[in-house]
């Protein structure tokens, strides 16, 4: 069999693979009404629709990146922390930031879809069946490229593309490696790192300190998406340092700069624009910039016959728990419903990476926008900004990330429909999280910024008037699917598969947390206590309004 | 004893007319039976005969297209919480909430059924032990086989100590230590007034010796109903086992020669 036949079979393979992604029986999941094949369809379409939007995400991070080579005559103007940056060191730093996002954002997808893919049952339906070894892992490989096709092919053909009108079709050959690294690069990290995690964290035992060590792992597990964002935050601080390594001349220090992923890759546009003189190569630096490529291609290449050979292997691989059994402990400690569904959400979580990064996503990056407080300016006005900029990032992408959190009552969806719990409950466990998130977030850049920014009564009537507006956005999006899991049945699997009803719904929760923002960024010429005024003044009314929509639905005795 | 007022009627399960309908299928055609306190009423029936299907009706899974259900007089429909809260159910597949342990699973139980720590705790260490799941117990459910899942299940939906115990071919993946256990249970667990277990199998000789009654489905429709006495004597078939009278009655021994000579011959 070749590959053609291998192409065969994942095509049958991935349809029941859509199914799953989106429907999530083999994790408990009941079958929603209406005809079998109009599931199958409907299923095929909605992962369509979310490699769609993935691959538009892509395009666009293309399309802003390349916007910015058009114009880096403009922008060079300004130096970098007082640092002059050349023109070419300026385009190759954007080609950096490009490439190094394309790769964390492939890996950070791919860490969302592989427990997918895991919890699918694909691959070991495939192997009792006739099938030779070899053509059973080019299935398994397809099988995982196919989840990634349009983002892949979206980087690998507007990547060179978009830097040949911007900067000449030489410069679009020159990233040629650079776009194929970057796609196999992610690809195998995602697959990599996915084994690993969902392996080690799954398979650990419950109890006390374990519990640590796993969320432990998975703030490992946020790093890609966390990277993507600093990367954004610091490029100015990376474009001086090159700026001022490059310009120094040739050195040990310019040779080590050329020689890191994905500076060697992207550099090679700009030079085909200006040149290798525009960066002070001398012929050392021409000999390692010309090593350090030719090892980056031929890892990518490595890294996608790696990739292709170990899929099938980490399909079939089951959840292991350790050897190491401890004492049972027996002791039961029933709570409140909201707060065992509260908890048992955070449990999942902590053994479910896609959903760890939920919760641990936005309290990182308000840690990290709360830290660059630190490199401010004097006195406290900016960095008093920053800070508060960073509680609303972590309002925002709490609420961005509140449809989420629905998905994990997919699990074992049609077991606890048997349990008597009301909606109100479930839907105030999750509320709680939402809003557990925001407040732990707020209480962390609080701490970390004391001492750069001493106005706590300030901060913290800031973080109280906004979080009426946070419960109200959670309320609203949770209201919402509630909703259609009640007349349609649960949707969303996780944040690829279901990415685009997650967005639409993500949309007015995200208005509502916004809002209040606002109105404070409006008044904010008005003296503060005004400002925080009218702020909690509109959260409390949005509250008002969100909560007997998502909570009053109900009288709670239907379950 | 006087029995515990465990709802405005003393019957645990009443079935009537009940229909359950997936689009154009009528997997349930006004199915009717009840089980009475005291008692092991087993629902038999081939693969897709209906159990599963009328099971998930009961325990409020699928709507039913036409009829009546009643847990204790409560209405699933209008009172679910209720019903709910008087029911315990093991289903036929162990999907369970496969990122938690088995002790974190029966605390989310618990915490849903508002036990009090104690006596959930000492349910859990009392049937743990008994199943043999102490080695197990906090391990995640992702790493547990079939038949530990199948047990987590059953000590789940024992820790209220429901009224009305709802399995779905509970004993399918159990090895025999358990599955006798399970037995002696559910003898015992009837025994305490008022309490009823409606349990489906298609293994006739477990229902023979456990059901105090059964009713027999086929595609669906209720063929047969009684004690296993009065049922050979609705089939002509003397002193024959439950096998033997579930297939007179429902015609599926018929030709069952010819299909065993015809794979003989390939």
């Amino acid at each position: 069999m070749g590959w053609r036949e291998a192409w065969r079979i994942s095509s049958v393979a991935f349809s029941e693979l859509s199914l799953q992604a989106i429907y999530a029986f083999r994790q408990g999941n009941l079958p929603p009404a209406g005809p079998p094949l109009q599931m199958v369809r409907r299923a095929r379409r909605r992962v369509v629709q979310s490699k769609v939007l993935v691959a538009a995400v892509l395009g666009l991070l293309v399309a802003g990146a390349c916007a910015l080579l058009e114009v880096s005559a403009r922008i060079v103007a300004t130096p970098f922390f007082g640092v002059v940056v050349p023109t070419g060191v300026f385009q190759m730093g954007v080609l950096t930031g490009l490439l190094a996002i394309e790769v964390a954002f492939l890996w950070w997808t791919g860490l969302q879809v592989i427990p997918t893919l895991l919890a699918s049952g694909v691959l070991p339906v495939l192997e009792p069946l006739p099938i030779d070894e070899r053509t059973l892992g080019r299935v398994a490989g397809l099988l995982y490229l196919r989840l990634f096709d349009l983002p892949a092919a979206m980087v690998l053909v507007t990547t060179p593309l978009f830097v040949a009108a911007s900067l000449g079709a030489a410069a679009g050959l020159a990233i040629v490696p650079g776009a194929f690294a970057a796609v196999g690069f992610a690809l195998a990290l995602a697959l990599w790192t996915g084994r690993f995690f969902v392996r080690r964290v799954q398979g650990a035992r419950g109890g006390g300190g374990r519990t640590l060590v796993r969320w432990a792992y998975l703030v490992l597990w946020v790093l890609p998406a966390f990277a993507m964002f600093g990367l954004v935050i610091a490029a100015p601080g990376f474009l001086a340092i090159v700026g001022r390594t490059l310009g120094g001349g040739p050195s040990l220090g310019s040779d080590l700069v050329l020689s890191v992923f994905p500076i060697t890759l992207a550099i090679l546009p700009a030079i085909a624009v200006h040149g290798t003189a525009a960066f002070a190569l001398d012929a050392t630096g021409r000999a390692v910039l010309s090593a350090a490529a030719a090892v980056y291609v031929v890892l990518t290449a490595w890294a996608v016959v790696w990739l292709m050979a170990s899929v099938r292997r980490t399909g079939l691989a089951p959840v292991l728990a350790p050897a190491d059994a401890p004492p049972a402990r027996f002791v039961l400690r029933p709570r409140g419903p909201a707060r065992a569904v509260l908890t048992k959400d955070l449990r999942i979580a902590s053994r479910m990476p896609g959903y760890a990064f939920l919760v641990i996503f936005p309290i990182l990056e308000a840690v990290a926008i709360g830290l660059f407080t630190f490199v401010t300016g004097p006195g406290s006005s900016a960095a008093l900004g920053l800070a508060l900029a960073a509680v609303a990032t972590a309002a925002l992408l709490a609420t961005f990330f509140g449809p989420a959190f629905f998905a994990i009552e997919v699990i074992a969806y049609a077991y606890g429909r048997t349990l008597p719990i009301t909606d109100r409950s479930i839907l105030t466990g999750k509320v709680a999280l939402v809003a557990g998130i925001y407040l732990i977030a707020a209480g962390v850049v609080l701490g970390l910024t004391l001492v750069r920014v001493f106005q706590p009564a300030l901060f913290v009537a800031f973080v109280l008037a906004e979080f009426p507006a946070v419960l109200a956005a959670a309320l609203l999006e949770l209201g919402l699917l509630f909703r259609r899991a009640r007349a349609r049945g649960l949707p969303i699997v996780n944040l690829y598969s279901g990415g685009w009803y997650a967005a639409i719904i993500a949309v007015p929760g995200l208005v509502v947390a916004g809002g209040p923002l606002v109105a404070f960024r409006l008044l904010g010429a008005a003296a503060p206590e005004t400002a925080l005024a009218a702020m909690g003044l509109f959260a409390l009314g949005e509250l008002a309004i969100c909560a007997p929509f998502a909570l009053g639905r109900r009288d709670g005795r239907t379950g | 004893m006087a029995a515990p007022p465990y709802g405005p009627d003393p019957v645990p399960l009443v079935v009537e007319e009940l229909s359950v309908a997936y689009g154009e299928h009528l997997a349930v055609d006004r199915l009717s039976f009840s089980v009475r306190p005291g008692e092991i009423y087993g629902l038999l029936g081939s693969n897709g005969a209906g159990k599963s299907s009328t099971i998930k009706a009961i325990v409020g899974l699928v709507p039913p297209a036409h009829g009546r259900l009643r847990v204790f007089g409560l209405d699933p429909a209008t009172d679910g919480l209720g019903t709910k809260e008087r029911l315990g159910y093991v289903p036929e597949t162990s999907l369970l909430y496969e990122a938690l342990t088995p002790r974190e699973f029966l605390e989310f139980v618990a915490s849903v059924r508002r036990l009090d720590p104690g006596t959930s705790s000492e349910r859990a260490r009392n049937y743990a032990a008994a199943f043999r799941l102490e080695g197990e117990f906090e391990e995640p459910i992702a790493s547990l086989s079939n038949g530990t899942r199948q047990k987590v299940l059953i000590v789940a939906a024992l820790l209220h100590q429901p009224p009305l115990l709802v399995l779905d071919e509970p004993l399918n993946s159990l090895d025999p230590r358990s599955v006798r256990i399970m037995k002696d249970l559910l003898a015992r667990y009837v025994a305490t007034s008022g309490r009823g277990v409606l349990f489906s199998t298609h293994t006739m000789e477990i229902a023979q010796q456990l059901c105090h009654r059964v009713g027999i489905l086929d595609r669906g429709v209720l063929r047969a109903e009684g004690t296993l006495a009065a049922l050979r004597g609705r089939s002509d078939a003397g002193d024959a086992t439950l096998e033997e009278v579930f297939l007179r009655l429902t015609r599926e021994g018929e030709g069952l020669d010819t299909a065993v000579r015809a794979l003989e011959g390939r």
